[in-house]
């Protein structure tokens, strides 16, 4: 084909991109999944039967907080590396400061119970399944994200697929709140967090195939 | 390219037009001598260039985005062909700064020179760019020496009020 004709065709082909459309387009991958990862949460865990006690308390909140910011950390981070200029992911430090203020709040639960507990406070009721969920709960959120970035040109692969998947995690994560009865800080900080860098690690993995262009 | 993303097809396929040249000496300068290879990275960019475009930022330069689509693709040549390259000449193929601010600083000055009256635009490239005298540039277009002069002056003041405003 000469190079002629194909700039033709492809300027007989010119759909309008609105402004802002990498945003939207993540937006809509991490909506689209998330509706499939909310139904996982009713129908397969269900919800947890306290849940409208519960948002009223503080540990709710506590867990929210801290998957909700890693998830916005990591989607802006994500939204970064969709640009083929992009060779850093930008503010990922940031997630040290909820990772930070959990560990506070761990070593608050632990000098305030007495060490016979301690094991109780880490294990909860649910460690061996939490981490485990969450990862499979950020897949459908992961696969709208590799949807979005269908039209997007990332040249960073393997940290693109991490950051992608550091989002989708974070963001089941979220979702998983809506199951979860743990109160423990020290729960969160080690199983929930398990389970995002879990999702990161896969998206790594699957990334550079993935993303391929 | 904004007005591609907007829709507007002449605007679009003008950029394209003017990338082909771009990119074909991009490629041409790295790979040396694969007249084939060069082709088909063209127009590999240009597809990809085309299916991203939602990846351009309006507010960023154009051509950097374009020439990291061009690098991601080249580099994904080499790859494929297990080409390796010696690491010697590496910054020469990856670095591409003072070619992209040529390049991006040829096409502003298209961009400004094409608002320009015909006439006023083909006498500035002939005194300012090409190095004409006034009166090799006015016996060229055969017209007075004074013509060229005010023309060159105009079309300079014009230039430079829309820069100030820039549009």
């Amino acid at each position: 084909m000469r190079t002629e004709d194909l700039v033709a065709s492809l300027a007989g082909n010119v759909r309008a991109v609105p402004r802002g459309a990498v945003q939207r387009r993540i937006a809509i991958g991490i909506a689209g999944g998330a509706i499939l990862t909310m139904i996982l949460v009713v129908e397969w865990l269900g919800l947890r039967p306290d849940l409208p006690i519960a948002v009223t308390g503080f540990r709710f909140w506590m867990k929210w907080a801290y998957t909700i910011a890693i998830g916005a950390v990591a989607v802006a981070a994500t939204i970064h590396l969709a640009r083929p200029e992009a060779a850093s992911p930008r503010r990922l430090w940031w997630l040290v400061v909820p990772a930070g203020l959990l560990v506070v709040l761990a070593l608050g639960d632990v000098v305030r119970t007495p060490p016979a507990d301690w094991v109780a406070l880490w294990q909860g009721g649910s460690w061996q399944v939490c981490t485990r969920n969450i990862a499979i709960l950020s897949l459908p959120i992961f696969a709208g994200i590799m949807l979005a970035f269908r039209r997007f040109a990332p040249t960073r692969l393997r940290l693109t697929g991490a950051v992608a998947g550091l989002a989708a995690g974070a963001c089941g994560a979220v979702l998983y709140c809506l199951h979860c009865p743990e109160v423990s800080a020290l729960f969160v900080l080690v199983w929930y967090s398990l389970g995002i860098l879990a999702a990161a690690a896969m998206g790594a993995i699957v990334g550079p195939r993935l993303l391929r262009w | 390219m904004i007005g591609g993303l907007d829709g507007d097809r002449r605007a679009y396929t003008a950029l394209l037009d003017a990338l082909v040249p771009m990119l074909r000496s991009f490629f041409a300068r790295r790979l040396r001598g694969a007249t084939e290879d060069v082709e088909d990275l063209v127009q590999e960019t240009m597809i990809a260039i085309h299916t991203r475009r939602a990846s351009y930022d309006r507010d960023r330069m154009f051509t950097a985005w374009a020439y990291a689509i061009a690098r991601y693709k080249m580099i994904d040549h080499f790859r494929r062909r297990r080409v390796t390259v010696p690491m010697e000449g590496l910054d020469d193929i990856l670095v591409a700064e003072g070619f992209e601010d040529a390049a991006s600083a040829r096409m502003d000055v298209d961009r400004l020179l094409g608002g320009l009256s015909a006439k006023q635009e083909r006498i500035i490239r002939q005194t300012r760019i090409e190095g004409l005298s006034t009166a090799e540039a006015a016996a060229r277009g055969d017209i007075s020496e004074s013509d060229v002069k005010v023309s060159v002056h105009r079309g300079l003041l014009a230039m430079a009020k829309r820069l100030a405003g820039g549009s």
